[in-house]
């Protein structure tokens, strides 16, 4: 089991305060491929942020690859997202002035991995995603699909336990979305797990198993192997 | 990470950074530049024109004083007021004999003459001295020698002329040993001498021509009158002090009524030196105000900058946070920038400002006297670089520890 959550309570302080995730179960097992949907606002963005180490929690447990996440101090946290976690976002987030070998090597910089090492390791992952010619170029010479897969290099590069992808097709054109859907589907392929969060329920059909979440809770967790017949967008 | 400071790695993704960012690294750099550029020609110039005024006061015993006759001011024992008295002999001999604070004095006599060599000559001013003089005009001897106390015992017919005088006469040729004349007797040139001093009695000593004082006065008939005395003082005194001691010997030999003070020309140059010696600390206590505040304003633009480049690079800190930078990581790498920036752009700042200062010192060069010191000491400019890295370091500090605050997801939403 590569994420074990149990009992995941969060609440956001304020006059008002927001219970935005109630007594989450969820297990995922290595190798898995799996999406996380709800509406916007169900807590599904929240649920990404504590797998992502990128938000704390109130109650419960999270174990990742066999490690608890809980209080967590900086250092550790950035640790644990740098070896654990590769994350891909919906709006790519690349650094501007980087090309994409250098956005590729990035997370070997922050493990201290020499230049010459990391470069070759970032070549080898563009190489992977088929942008071996547009390595020197800087994100913005590249279309969305190839940002994206740049991502994509960039999030493998460190050998993570998991993919964390935030609506990765969200600013995708439909054709692109299917190609970066295909980038994950071979990255599970050679044994990954992919977790993609999405509102949108033809990303989700591309996926092994679909985990719903509507106001703060997992629904039907027992029946989330069926996949629904809503393949096209 | 290993130790940033001697990770090749760091310092290549802070050039990285820094290169591709031109606008930002600019306008830091500007800043920097301008900041350390101003203080540096703010002290540099201080410096100079402090050497300027202090210059024209060179060559001079700053502890003199000297007296000479005037106009009584009250009648007094049957004279009407108005009365001129002269210092003579007598008074010198008194003062010498009653005054032990006197350290060197010299009495001066001096007239317009005509100096001639062979078929040259020149219209100049001839001053007779003692050997006390050179205590305190400091003369530059350039040839020779200057007149001597056993020239004056002796009553030599000896001279030293002016640097410009023997220029007229002789030329590029030694004066020494020649004979002039000055006013058709004939003197022994033993020296050639000027001055640095802005201050003179009479004419530069460049421009005139220097005999022994007993010499001048048996050559030109001037009886037993002294135009003027000067005086230094000991250590310790000042010549303000002796006044009294002065005006009393005088009264005893001249018919000047006791409260009659205006009729003593007396000047303590000592007090001169004192009201510039304070035009000096205000001008270094406005320099340190305008110093002071152009550090503020560089300091305050540094960090200014800094922040806005943290502020606009929130959703970057979010994005190497995301993927495993330690706050410590962007900390580092946010302080490294500053001082690699305040490095390079404040050395430029203090390049351009010597430069700037070398050639205001060139300029106002002059050969007698000397540079008027338009120049940055060493240690001033290691004070602007240590104050503008550790000021500016600190300015960036606080934005780097506040864009550490921010949740890296938040960070990231950031747009």
């Amino acid at each position: 089991m590569i994420i074990h959550l149990k009992d995941i309570n969060k609440t956001y302080p304020g006059a008002v305060p927001l219970h935005v995730l109630k007594d989450i179960n969820l297990d995922i097992e290595r190798g898995e491929f799996v999406s996380i949907m709800g509406a916007s606002g169900s807590g599904k963005s929240t649920l990404l942020n504590i797998l992502g180490i990128l938000d704390n929690y109130d109650s419960g447990e999270y174990v990742l690859d066999g490690v608890t996440i809980r209080n967590l101090s900086e250092n550790r946290a950035s640790e644990l997202r740098n070896r654990m976690i590769g994350f891909v976002f919906q709006s790519f987030n690349l650094i501007s002035y980087k090309n994409a070998i250098e956005n590729v090597a990035l997370p070997l910089f922050y493990q201290g991995i020499s230049r010459r090492k990391r470069n070759n390791l970032a070549m080898e992952q563009l190489e992977r995603m088929g942008l071996a010619d547009r390595a020197h170029h800087l994100p913005g010479e590249l279309s969305g699909g190839q940002k994206q897969r740049v991502a994509i290099a960039r999030a493998l590069i460190t050998k993570p336990s998991i993919i964390l992808a935030d609506e990765p097709t969200g600013a995708l054109d439909s054709v692109t979305s299917r190609e970066v859907m295909e980038v994950f589907r071979q990255v599970n392929e050679s044994g990954m797990t992919v977790v993609i969060v999405t509102h949108d329920p033809g990303v989700g059909a591309q996926t092994n198993r679909i985990i719903r979440i509507a106001d703060g809770r997992i629904v039907n967790p027992d029946d989330n192997l069926i996949i629904p017949d809503c393949k096209n967008v | 990470m290993n130790n940033p400071l001697f990770d090749l790695d760091n310092w290549r993704e802070i050039g990285t950074t820094l290169a591709r960012n031109k606008t930002r690294t600019f306008l830091t750099a500007f800043g920097i530049f301008w900041g350390t550029a101003m203080l540096a020609l703010l002290w540099g110039g201080a410096s100079g024109a402090e050497g300027m005024l202090r210059r024209n006061f060179s060559g001079f015993a700053t502890n003199m004083g000297f007296l000479f006759g005037g106009r009584t001011t009250m009648s007094y024992h049957g004279f009407n007021k108005g009365y001129t008295w002269q210092l003579d002999d007598a008074d010198i001999s008194a003062i010498r004999r009653l005054v032990p604070q006197i350290e060197s004095s010299s009495a001066m006599t001096g007239f317009g003459v005509t100096v001639a060599y062979g078929s040259k000559s020149t219209g100049t001013y001839a001053s007779g001295v003692e050997g006390g003089y050179a205590g305190i005009q400091l003369p530059v001897i350039y040839e020779g020698r200057f007149i001597n106390e056993s020239d004056v015992s002796h009553t030599r017919k000896v001279a030293v002329l002016g640097r410009n005088v023997a220029n007229e006469l002789f030329g590029e040729a030694s004066p020494i040993g020649k004979f002039v004349s000055v006013n058709g007797l004939f003197y022994q040139v033993v020296g050639v001498a000027g001055q640095t001093s802005e201050l003179n009695f009479g004419s530069r000593i460049d421009d005139s021509v220097t005999l022994p004082f007993t010499t001048l006065r048996r050559a030109f008939n001037r009886g037993t009158n002294v135009d003027v005395f000067l005086f230094t003082a000991k250590p310790g005194f000042r010549p303000t002090d002796m006044r009294p001691a002065f005006e009393r010997i005088i009264r005893s030999n001249h018919p000047i009524h006791p409260d009659d003070h205006n009729a003593f020309n007396f000047q303590d140059i000592s007090e001169e030196f004192g009201k510039v010696d304070m035009l000096f600390t205000a001008f270094s206590l406005i320099a340190l105000f305008v110093g002071a505040g152009t550090l503020m304003a560089g300091i305050i633009g540094v960090g200014n900058i800094m922040w806005i480049i943290v502020k606009e690079r929130t959703q970057e800190i979010g994005i190497r946070r995301a993927i495993g930078a330690k706050p410590r990581d962007i900390i580092v790498q946010v302080l490294s920038e500053g001082m690699v920036l305040t490095a390079i752009a404040g050395l430029a700042g203090l390049t351009l400002a010597t430069l700037i200062l070398g050639v205001a010192d060139h300029m106002t060069y002059s050969p007698t006297l000397g540079h008027a010191g338009f120049e940055l000491r060493f240690s001033h400019a290691v004070y602007i670089m240590v104050a503008f890295a550790v000021l500016g370091t600190a300015a960036g500090f606080i934005p780097a520890i506040k864009a550490m605050r921010i949740k890296p997801i938040e960070a990231l939403n950031s747009k």
